[in-house]
């Protein structure tokens, strides 16, 4: 997939199509199309900076109720779409996959950009998801070592590491934390 | 990873080499940032899985 043309246009833009524009009334767009494009909103938000945008930051940003912006999260978090902070009702997104909100043991370096990924998998997820190449830096379980991985196309350059997935697909959303 | 596994109370449960993994990682997440992605399915997810390899209990509901 190409994203030079993506990247290159402006958040409200390209999250918007005919759905979302400064200050437009979410009670008059189909909910379920205003929820897809705010998670467009949030993925480009990420890959242009870094980090998630809150509740709060993209109801500035898109010139709509925090309330509703609150509301789409919810709804996408209940959809699997996105992973919101536990308690913080609708404020927070903790994980957009492969993306991480908040700090982890695994930095992702890809150009002059650094994002957080949620596990080792996720970690190789972010350039695959950029279609770019990457320097992957993980602390490794346990906490005692460091590891660099590079992503350069199709190939995977480290020194034989080896990735544990704790618990089987089925039971990947009972607690995405710990998975 | 066993001693790591057993301080949390863990079984271990998968391992793959890196390069598996990196495999895995571009068919579930090569189209995440596509605004058209809408998620999948199960079946859609075993499909992934699958084309990479990965069979069996572990990677199946």
């Amino acid at each position: 997939m190409d994203l030079t043309g993506w990247l290159a246009t402006p958040a409200v833009e390209m999250a918007s199509g005919k759905l979302i524009g400064k200050g437009f009334d979410v009670s008059e767009v189909d909910r379920t199309a205003w929820d897809w494009r705010l998670r467009a909103f949030v993925y480009e938000r990420v890959v242009a900076s870094g980090r998630l945008p809150t509740a709060a930051e993209s109801a500035v940003v898109l010139g709509v109720d925090h309330g509703d912006v609150r509301s789409a999260y919810r709804r996408l978090h209940d959809r699997h779409a996105l992973f919101l902070e536990p308690g913080s009702d609708g404020a927070v997104i903790r994980m957009a996959h492969p993306f991480s909100g908040v700090p982890t043991a695994f930095v992702v370096r890809v150009g002059g950009r650094a994002f957080w990924a949620n596990c080792a998998w996720d970690a190789l997820g972010i350039p695959a998801a950029l279609h770019r190449d990457a320097r992957i830096e993980a602390t490794l379980a346990g906490g005692e070592e460091r590891v660099t991985i590079a992503t350069e196309g199709h190939r995977v350059v480290g020194q034989g590491e080896f990735v544990h997935f704790p618990l089987p697909f089925r039971r990947w959303y009972d607690d995405l934390i710990e998975t | 990873m066993e001693r790591w596994c057993r301080r949390r109370g863990q079984a271990v449960g998968t391992v793959l080499p890196v390069a598996a993994v990196w495999s895995l990682a571009r068919a579930w997440y090569g189209d995440r940032l596509d605004p058209a992605f809408r998620g999948r399915s199960a079946e859609q997810a075993e499909a992934i899985f699958r084309g990479v390899g990965l069979t069996g209990p572990f990677w199946s509901l």
